[in-house]
């Protein structure tokens, strides 16, 4: 049975980057197990959370994420055998450097969830996605994208308005 | 039109002009660096540097979206950016070497293809031009013809005077015109003298032997020596008042984007990359010949002028200390 | 005091060692080159030279605007010095440092270099006037915390001691300034930054860590960072930069010195050189290490941060 839906104002993006054998199988397992969780979550499938480079991270950002979900097999599980311990170094490095710039940490949120543990993705996704729908929706990449150098503006509102059209 | 403008009145006319709704266009503090820039009321305005980019900005933006496209379903639209829409603007406190390389500039973006993006916002600028009382051993405008009070490439040039304000004198229509339009804030000429120039170098190159020696030496082991220590940056291409190069590129999604102008430099390893992987210009010196032909013999050999103005934006910012005055110097002597 | 002065006077004894030495070793054919400092035409300046001739060692100098980290010539430029016999290389010390991060990294091997190193007291935080006297005020703040005026290791160093007064660090200082704003500040801080950047890529060029034949941000099949010098690709660039040095900038401060748009890049490298010891205790100096601090990992690293 579907649980009545609420309507929120505001429905983030959320982006999950998950390594193929742990946290790929574990969402699997939550959807063939029927768990409900936010249809906010657009998962992107890695080989191993060793190939995410953060640089993903940042793009995702980019591109209009509210929110960003990374995760993988437990240290000692790697089918690489040391993928996730090398990427674990790269992130923590990583968020200092987000942090550092003016990104809150909040948006991010890195974890181990195994092919077993179905409740376990459905309690990571939800919880970012409520945490993310407090904090509002990701605005200074968004405007960050949206802004010129002065000498290329386009700043008479006839062109504004022509390119706002589009 | 010669007149005097006092340093009060100057201000007055910048801040009558933001009132209006012209886009005044110079120098300011821009975190903590010295650039061109909108300005929102006069008090912002900096003329004691010159600042860190040249004027060139204000025509030939470092980055500028000329079309965008966008998908529905099968259909793709495009718009194009229309240079019609671009702000009237009045560019104040340009210095005689920016002003210089300005109609320098008009040849490049006039011949084959006419430019419109530049050539509008030339059509659509007044420049007001200021006499240079200070200069550091990096300029030398003089040494290429030019000098701290040429109004090359002015509309309107003023001259700082002795006991302050400015002796103000018009070149073009553009410049009468906005004199004319504030005419209540200028005065006759008070007969005050100017204050000293600046004297940047008293080397004068020989322009036509510079050229002689690079139109015989494509080849030549002198290369080697002068740029063996250029990394390939492009500091010196992106504050040079003439340099004109630019890159297109498509950015966005399948779905929707731009296409974009930015500033390109020929010391750059990509900037003659071919897609074949093979590169024409392999290593670094040959990348750097090509910016001192490109400046001292093939731009003359094309429109007859000289794709430099002197202002040693290139020597001060070099990351390796290439001295183009030096190397011209050298050149010259040969 | 601002304006109170640093003693440069051992510079002309270093100058003559740095000659006869280059002399030496370029006569008895140890090197085939010497990449060293040169004075140029402006006042006081100075600019990277390649000595191959033993006659011409007396070119090399060595004062305050001795600013370059020759290393980067023995990696980006590599083509264009000459290849064959062993490289002399003049450096200071945290020029030093970064060879030896490029000799953990494979790039280069100890015995084809003869390193001849500065005793160092501090150069010119900018070379836009050369003619300046070094002072409190001007010195480069990378040397205001410096830990290296004495370079080990090298295979000459002219027996001098650099007078090295205690200076008020700068890095330290703006770290813990960014660090105790709110995140929106940070970001407004650095939005007003990056906006300036010009996107030059001096500050790739002139770093020894930098020498991937094709930067990931020059790549556009597929374009990880926008090209485009607009504050959005700038952004992006700058993030990629400093995640990408990680872990392996030396802390020569080449990038910050030579931006034309005055954006103080080596705090970003710096914040991350500062993470990284305090998490791994992983710190750039005079050993070579085979793996930097994020090429390698524990089994027990911190991982309080993943759920
Ligand atoms: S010198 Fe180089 S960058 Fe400048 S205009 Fe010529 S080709 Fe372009
Ligand atoms: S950081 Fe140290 S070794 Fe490097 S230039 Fe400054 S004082 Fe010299
Ligand atoms: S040197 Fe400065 S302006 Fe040039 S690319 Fe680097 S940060 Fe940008
Ligand atoms: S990032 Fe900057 S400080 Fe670090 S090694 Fe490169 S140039 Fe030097």
């Amino acid at each position: 049975m579907h649980p009545e839906k609420t309507k929120h104002a505001f429905e983030p993006k959320i982006i999950a980057f998950v390594c193929t054998w742990c946290t790929y199988a574990g969402a699997d397992l939550a959807g063939t197990s029927r768990m409900q969780y936010p249809a906010n979550v657009r998962v992107l499938k890695f080989p191993c959370t060793g190939r995410i480079d953060p640089v993903f991270i940042l793009k995702a950002f980019q591109q209009g994420a509210d929110g960003v979900l990374v995760s993988g097999c437990h240290p000692g599980d790697c089918h690489y055998i040391a993928g996730n311990f090398h990427a674990r170094r790269r992130f923590a490095a990583f968020r200092k450097l987000l942090e550092f710039v003016g990104v809150d940490l909040g948006r991010l949120q890195f974890s181990w969830v195994s092919a077993a543990e179905g409740g376990k993705w459905v309690e990571m996704v939800t919880g970012l996605t409520e945490r993310v729908r407090l904090m509002g929706p990701m605005q200074e990449f968004k405007e960050l994208a949206l802004e010129e150098q002065w000498s290329g503006a386009i700043n008479t509102p006839e062109l504004q308005e022509a390119y706002n059209s589009i | 039109m010669q007149l005097y403008i006092s340093e009060k009145n100057l201000k007055a006319l910048l801040d009558r002009l933001i009132a209006d709704g012209m886009r005044v266009v110079a120098p300011r503090m821009d975190a903590g660096t010295p650039l061109y820039g909108p300005l929102t009321d006069s008090a912002g305005i900096v003329l004691d540097q010159l600042p860190r980019r040249s004027a060139k900005e204000a025509f030939f933006p470092l980055c500028e979206d000329i079309m965008s496209y966008e998908k529905q379903g099968r259909k793709v639209s495009l718009t194009d950016i229309d240079p019609a829409g671009f702000p009237e603007t009045v560019l104040v406190g340009v210095r005689p070497c920016d002003a210089a390389a300005i109609p320098v500039l008009d040849a490049v973006f006039s011949w084959d293809y006419k430019d419109e993006f530049f050539l509008e916002r030339r059509r659509k600028t007044t420049i007001v031009g200021l006499a240079c009382t200070k200069a550091d051993d990096a300029c030398f405008c003089t040494a290429v013809g030019l000098s701290p009070a040429n109004p090359k490439g002015s509309d309107l040039f003023l001259t700082p005077l002795e006991g302050g304000g400015y002796a103000c004198e018009t070149f073009t229509e553009k410049g009468e015109a906005l004199v004319n339009a504030n005419r209540e804030l200028f005065a006759e000429p008070n007969g005050s003298t100017a204050l000293p120039l600046a004297e940047p170098q008293t080397e004068r190159f020989d322009l036509k032997k510079v050229k002689a020696w690079l139109d015989g030496h494509f080849e030549d082991p002198a290369w080697d020596s002068i740029a063996v220590r250029c990394v390939g940056c492009g500091a010196c291409a992106f504050l040079c008042p003439a340099c004109h190069c630019f890159d297109i590129v498509d950015e966005g999604t399948e779905k929707a984007g731009k296409r974009r102008k930015n500033w390109d430099a020929c010391g750059f390893w990509k900037f003659t990359h071919h897609a074949s992987g093979h590169n024409p210009r392999d290593l670094q010196p040959k990348r750097y010949r090509n910016r001192i032909m490109h400046k001292f013999k093939y731009y003359d050999d094309k429109f007859g002028q000289t794709l430099c103005s002197g202002c040693g934006r290139c020597i001060r910012f070099c990351p390796v200390g290439i001295d183009i005055a030096a190397i011209v110097s050298e050149i010259s002597k040969k | 005091m601002h304006d109170n002065p640093i003693d440069t006077s051992i510079y002309a004894a270093v100058t003559e060692a740095i000659q006869g030495e280059a002399r030496r070793i370029l006569s008895e054919g140890h090197v085939a080159a010497v990449v060293g400092y040169a004075a140029a035409r402006r006042k006081g300046s100075a600019q990277p030279v390649v000595v191959t001739r033993a006659d011409d060692a007396g070119k090399l100098i060595f004062s305050a605007a001795c600013v370059n980290n020759l290393a980067v010539y023995l990696t980006k430029a590599r083509k264009e010095i000459p290849k064959s016999g062993k490289i002399g290389i003049v450096v200071k010390g945290c020029d030093l440092k970064a060879l030896v991060g490029l000799m953990g990294e494979s790039q280069l091997k100890r015995e084809e270099l003869y390193l001849i190193g500065v005793p160092c007291a501090g150069v010119l935080a900018s070379t836009i006037q050369p003619d300046t006297a070094l002072t409190a005020g001007t010195i480069a703040p990378k040397c205001r915390e410096c830990d290296a005026h004495l370079p080990t290791g090298c295979d000459f160093v002219p027996a001098r001691q650099p007078v090295t007064p205690e200076l008020e660090k700068h890095y330290s200082a703006e770290i813990a300034r960014l660090e105790a704003m709110t995140p929106a500040e940070r970001w407004a801080y650095w939005k007003g930054q990056f906006k300036k950047c010009i996107k030059c890529y001096a500050c790739r060029q002139v770093c020894p860590f930098c020498f991937c034949e094709q930067c990931l941000c020059d790549r556009n099949k597929p374009q990880m960072v926008e090209t485009t010098p607009r504050p959005a690709g700038n952004f992006a660039w700058h993030i990629v930069r400093a995640m990408h040095l990680a872990g392996r900038c030396a802390g020569c401060a080449e990038c910050e010195r030579v931006c034309p748009m005055d954006i103080p890049l080596n705090l970003l490298n710096r914040k991350m050189a500062k993470e990284l010891k305090e998490l791994y205790d992983y710190e750039a100096g005079f050993e070579v290490r085979e793996k930097g601090p994020l090429a390698t990992y524990d089994e027990k690293d911190d991982q309080s941060f993943i759920k």
